[in-house]
């Protein structure tokens, strides 16, 4: 399994966020995180990503546990993992080509990583191959602050690509897109996860895209699992049971 | 009023219907007394001051003859070319060159010491501290300081304008640079990081490129600083116009000295002029 997660808890200052949260990603499966504001879906995710420090729990990424690692190997197990972001965060002044490389930058030397001019051609074909893959190998010399946010977000799934990740986080990849861009890299996140075999794991605000684009649903309710189905059995009710405590609270 | 014009919100809304809301501003009783109390310490600062810097209008007023006679026999500018235009000219040039190599040669130090010296960039806080506390010594030491310092190792000349000019601007443009490297969003070095690429890595290809421009339009400010600078050093012995400025004071030749403060005046504008088109240029 790609990416295995049991009994994750964590709190701040004594207020819990999340509660013994189990979940797994297999390969070639594509899962969405649904859930309210506060509900722990994003500390769940900062957790896995190793930004922030869990209570109890583990972590496994294809079969490693990640807290009996330390330093270096726990950097290269790390490194099995990519992550997308809502704000996208690519260099915009650098090219297409020279920002998907940067996912490479563990397997270059750093002398030949000081500059792009440097960068091994065998990096660069691979990068250009990653930007084919996402429908973007024209654009791969044009600066990325040109290109439109839904490119954007295509060229930093194509960097998750050239990282030659099993798993792949994506932290609301959506929510700084227009509606057609939003359902485009919804569209490439799955089929990537279907021919590449990768696990994707997204936290989405829009339980529609989620339901239609995800293998898989897991919504949190005040930081415990509310479900975890395929997303063709959630129903309506799944989804106000996640967002109606809001709605109660702001009545 | 026609049909066809809009009507103010205002005069659409019924001024006899009574508001909801009534207006009233929370009151601050203290406010009028702060306010005071500044202004008097503002007032008592300035009038220190006066006291201290012999800060008296009616001399100016008494000695308007001297200032007068002075400006009369700057005029008009000596402007015979072998005498006074050909030399200011090529002291100008030097002055510009001591500003151009004060500036560029403190590159690699600004930009190391910047990156030892910008929180997000730093590999150890007491690196930090470390780069900080060298950055403040060369910007706390003025310029004209570090050229008399050199003038006693490689003697009277250009050279050592252009080394004084290094040491102090490495200590400000390193200052100016690590502020930016910290104002920059952080999102793009994090990313790499979770990449797996090393601290170095992130720095070369994320933070740097993020902040070229402005690193850009530091430069040329700190060039255009730097030339002015480098008039002032010449005054000390550094050479350029500033020395010739110096010299044509000292015999009492004012009108040569009128003519090297206008071709001054003219390599100031289109320093200026030329770092602003680079900026435009950049900024589009």
């Amino acid at each position: 399994m790609p990416l295995s997660v049991q009994g994750l808890s964590k709190a701040f200052n004594g207020r819990t966020v999340l509660q013994g949260v189990d979940f797994s990603v297999s390969p070639g499966e594509l899962v969405a995180f649904l859930g309210a504001n506060g509900s722990g879906k994003s500390t769940t995710l900062r957790c896995v990503m190793g930004i922030t420090a869990p209570d109890a729990g583990t972590i496994s990424i294809a079969g490693t546990a990640l807290d009996r690692l330390q330093g270096r190997e726990l950097q290269q197990a790390r490194q099995r993992m990519a992550m997308i972001f809502q704000k996208i965060h690519l260099v915009p002044r650098r090219t297409a080509l020279d920002n998907v490389c940067a996912g490479a930058l563990a397997r270059i030397p750093t002398v030949r990583s000081l500059t792009p001019l440097l960068f091994p051609a065998e990096v660069q074909q691979e990068a250009l191959d990653c930007l084919d893959r996402v429908g973007l190998a024209d654009r791969a010399f044009d600066r990325v602050g040109r290109l439109s946010g839904g490119q954007q977000q295509r060229v930093a799934v194509a960097r998750a690509l050239c990282q030659r990740a099993d798993v792949v986080l994506a932290d609301e990849p959506v929510s700084a897109l227009d509606p057609h861009a939003a359902e485009q890299v919804m569209a490439l996140l799955r089929e990537l996860a279907h021919s590449e075999r990768i696990a994707v794991a997204a936290v989405l605000h829009q339980p529609d895209l989620a339901l239609r684009y995800a293998d898989r649903s897991i919504g949190l309710l005040h930081g415990s699992m509310s479900f975890d189905l395929p997303s063709t059995e959630v129903t309506a009710e799944h989804l106000n049971a996640l967002y109606a405590p809001d709605r109660n609270l702001a009545a | 009023m026609t049909p066809h014009t809009l009507t103010p919100v205002a005069a659409r809304r019924d001024p006899t219907s009574k508001s909801r809301v009534a207006l009233v501003r929370p009151k601050k009783p203290l406010r009028w007394i702060t306010t005071a109390a500044v202004a008097a310490v503002v007032v008592g600062l300035h009038a220190v001051a006066i006291q201290g810097t012999g800060f008296k209008p009616e001399l100016l007023v008494d000695g308007w003859k001297g200032m007068a006679a002075f400006t009369a026999d700057a005029f008009p500018p000596d402007l015979s070319w072998e005498r006074t235009l050909k030399p200011g000219l090529e002291a100008t040039l030097v002055t510009l060159w001591i500003g151009l190599l004060g500036t560029t040669f403190s590159v690699p130090f600004a930009l190391l010491l910047a990156a030892l010296a910008a929180r997000n960039t730093s590999p150890h806080p007491s690196v930090y501290q470390a780069a900080r506390a060298v950055l403040s010594f060369f910007r706390a030491v003025p310029d004209i300081v570090f050229a008399l310092i050199f003038v006693t190792a490689v003697g009277l000349g250009p050279f050592a304008g252009v080394l004084a000019l290094i040491c102090h601007n490495t200590g400000v443009m390193g200052k100016l640079w690590a502020e930016s490297m910290e104002e920059i969003d952080a999102g793009p070095q994090e990313a790499l990081r979770t990449a797996g690429a090393n601290r170095i890595q992130q720095v070369a290809n994320a933070t740097l490129p993020m902040v070229i421009p402005q690193f850009v339009g530091l430069l040329l400010y700190r060039f255009d600083v730097n030339v002015r600078s480098s008039l002032v050093l010449g005054l000390v012995g550094a050479g350029g116009i500033g020395l010739l400025i110096n010299q044509s004071i000292k015999s009492f030749q004012f009108d040569s000295m009128l003519t090297h403060i206008l071709i001054v005046l003219v390599l100031i504008v289109v320093v200026d002029q030329f770092s602003a088109w680079i900026r435009r240029r950049l900024a589009a």
